[in-house]
């Protein structure tokens, strides 16, 4: 009850109106008005474009985790140093970057160092998103990797030693031994990146671009955060809310039916 | 499986059904503080500078109700309004709360009472009435007064061989002076962030008046606003020249406003910046680093015949009551004690926040705080403050648009033409 009841009242709430129309009914006008938001539509394109960038989100802890599985030369040293970013708070990743990406910055004296022009990594409407999903996949990809790291202590290590003995390159060790040993593995890792980069980057957001330049790094939780408590829309928050909710419970089902899958393969 | 599914879908469904039932913000429940207790909401009073402001408030206040008991809460004022939203819409808020003048206040008129007859002996002391009204009634008192004065470094102008008692009038000769100073010092001629899109606010208040006719500029504030005017696409399409001619510091657009921008004037990489009159970026803050006596407030230059540049400002922050309030007569007089004389005198002297009574002596400011209060007389209100807060907002997103070139002049007034009118 005291989990459903906020949740039922969250949905209640979207179907009454702000402002002059306080409390009354108004139907699916709140929906309506999100359809017609560009700045609504453009949260829910970067949600597509997160999902797209997925497979980034998830190769790059993967791969780091092979060479510290392979025993690179370091590869203690490397595995606390690809971890230590994940126990950093978003609000300090974020502040650190902002230092790291503005304009007169230390990444664009390199760039100019090195004769390519400076980029306006947070200003720039094009880059911008990528730039706040690279910084929240540096951020979090320790944690991944701890999960990728915990799947190799379960893979056969006999198959490998064999792959060498047959003289396999490390690209086809990785494609035909890794990754079919680490299914299961990668399966979970998918789905709890794409829970984490859904519902967690309200922090990342909030310090590096504020949603902007041109409301392009907008996401709907930034969108509503705004709705309610800037803009003082609290009914068209809900409405928000309650469609991030249904992509979280679409994420969620998707999420159920993997682990069924990969529990039937065993 | 199908089990599992019909739970899920019932969940969902049983959601659904409760449509209609409530409201997110309920105008109908009753709280606030108890009687003989009142709870203060700010983002002020945690602040060192403002606490012999709220130790003396508190004393004022207790000799006239020595009974009632003040609780000031300090909110963090990235949070406050958000914070302050919930509190509404649960009808649990704060009984007296702090407000920036313009929109924020506006929007919230509904759960604050207003506060015409309690103040009335206030009226002429105090400046700044003006941002805390709606529909001729008034729902916040005064503490500061919040403009946006352009200032500017008076060393790089005498580097650059330019008087810098005589700043340019016109926008040609303004232009021509920041090719002067940025050829002798490398200085740019404006110090802009407009990460937050906050940058074109302090554009439009800060120029306005030396684009607008009187007239126009008068209709504006009354809510007479023609987008479509030659005058007003000038003020945006003057926005963009600015950038594209070089005269702002370089990736506006990744610089935030408040610090960063702030930040390029004091380390004299840029010549002016349009800055704030209180709370930061402003007169006191920029003396800590140029010196008191390089600061220089000039008005906006002459951008169209006929305009007259003036200093635009509004009320700051100012203390309302909300419509909760167990003792509407005691809130009230709690707000008369946080706008006193003698109290506004210690925000004026620790927080360099140019107050809204007039009888504040700000002689020892130096030279930059004299100008400002100078103009306060002849100053009008500020041309964003009085837009709707969703068109603010709108205007932010626009603003960063039109430096990127992905929307024109044209485009952007109309689109901001349709949210002012939707209000």
């Amino acid at each position: 009850m005291l989990r459903l009841w906020p949740l039922g009242l969250g949905v209640s709430f979207s179907f009454t109106g702000d402002g002059e129309r306080n409390g009354a009914t108004v139907g699916l006008d709140n929906y309506a008005e999100l359809i017609d938001d560009p700045l609504f539509r453009t949260a829910l394109r970067n949600v597509g474009l997160l999902v797209l960038l997925l497979p980034v989100a998830v190769a790059i802890p993967g791969l780091l985790a092979t060479f510290i599985y392979l025993r690179v030369p370091g590869h203690r040293f490397f595995r606390s140093v690809y971890f230590f970013p994940a126990v950093l708070s978003p609000v300090i990743v974020g502040a650190i970057f902002n230092l790291l990406l503005a304009f007169d910055g230390p990444l664009n004296a390199v760039l100019g160092g090195s004769g390519v022009g400076p980029v306006d990594w947070l200003g720039d409407p094009d880059v911008a998103i990528f730039a706040v999903v690279g910084v929240h996949i540096w951020a979090t990809s320790g944690m991944a990797l701890v999960v990728f790291l915990a799947g190799f202590a379960t893979l056969d290590s006999a198959l490998l030693d064999a792959a060498r003995v047959d003289g396999a390159s490390l690209a086809r060790m990785i494609w035909h031994v890794i990754v079919p040993g680490l299914a299961r593995t990668i399966r979970f890792v998918v789905v709890t990146t794409t829970i984490g980069m859904l519902t967690s980057m309200f922090g990342l957001l909030y310090v590096m671009t504020s949603g902007g330049p041109e409301g392009s790094t907008y996401l709907p939780e930034y969108y509503i955060w705004v709705q309610q408590g800037q803009m003082s829309r609290p009914a068209l928050a809900s409405a928000a809310s309650t469609v991030l909710f249904l992509i979280m419970l679409a994420v969620g089902l998707l999420q159920v039916g993997l682990l069924r899958r990969a529990g039937r393969e065993d | 499986m199908k089990q599992r599914t019909l739970w899920s879908a019932s969940l969902v469904a049983g959601l659904v059904v409760l449509a209609g039932c409530g409201s997110a913000s309920d105008p109908d429940s009753a709280s606030g503080g108890s009687k003989g207790k009142l709870v203060v909401w700010d983002w002020k009073s945690g602040d060192a500078t403002a606490s012999s402001y709220v130790k003396k408030a508190k004393a004022d206040f207790a000799k006239r109700h020595p009974g009632v008991t003040v609780e000031f809460v300090a909110q963090p004022f990235e949070q406050y309004y958000t914070l302050l939203g919930a509190a509404i819409q649960a009808g649990k808020g704060p009984d007296v709360m702090l407000f920036n003048g313009g929109g924020q206040i506006r929007d919230r008129v509904d759960s604050l009472l207003p506060l015409d007859e309690y103040v009335r002996d206030d009226r002429k002391r105090l400046a700044g009435w003006e941002a805390f009204t709606k529909d001729s009634k008034t729902y916040a008192a005064p503490v500061t007064l919040q403009g946006h004065p352009i200032y500017y470094n008076k060393s790089l102008y005498r580097k650059a061989g330019l008087d810098p008692e005589q700043p340019a009038a016109s926008w040609d000769e303004f232009v021509a002076d920041c090719r002067t100073i940025s050829k002798a010092t490398g200085a740019r001629c404006f110090a802009q962030g407009n990460k937050e899109g906050i940058g074109i606010q302090f554009f439009l208040s800060g120029l306005g008046s030396g684009v607008l006719s009187p007239t126009e500029y008068d209709d504006w504030i009354a809510g007479e606003r023609d987008w479509s005017s030659p005058a007003v696409k000038r003020v945006f399409s003057l926005w963009k020249e600015a950038d594209d001619k070089g005269l702002n510091n370089d990736g506006a657009n990744s610089t935030a406003m408040f610090n960063d921008a702030f930040a390029v004037f004091q380390s004299h990489k840029a010549a002016h910046v349009i800055g704030l009159m209180s709370d930061i970026g402003h007169w006191k803050d920029f003396a800590e680093f140029l010196d008191a006596g390089n600061v220089g407030v000039m008005k906006s230059p002459v951008v169209t015949a006929g305009a007259t540049p003036s200093l635009p400002y509004d009320g700051g922050i100012g203390y309302a009551v909300a419509k909760w309030t167990k003792d509407p007569e005691v809130a009230a007089d709690l707000v008369r004690s946080l706008t006193s004389t003698d109290v506004l005198k210690s925000f004026y002297a620790d927080a360099g926040a140019i107050a809204a009574d007039r009888t504040v002596d700000v002689s020892s400011g130096g030279p930059a705080v004299a100008t400002i209060v100078s103009e306060i007389d002849r100053g009008k209100p500020a041309l964003h403050v009085a837009l709707p807060s969703k068109t603010v907002d709108l205007m932010g997103r626009l603003s960063q648009q039109l430096l990127s070139g992905s929307v024109t002049v044209d485009a952007a007034v109309k689109q901001l033409a349709a949210s002012d009118q939707a209000g």
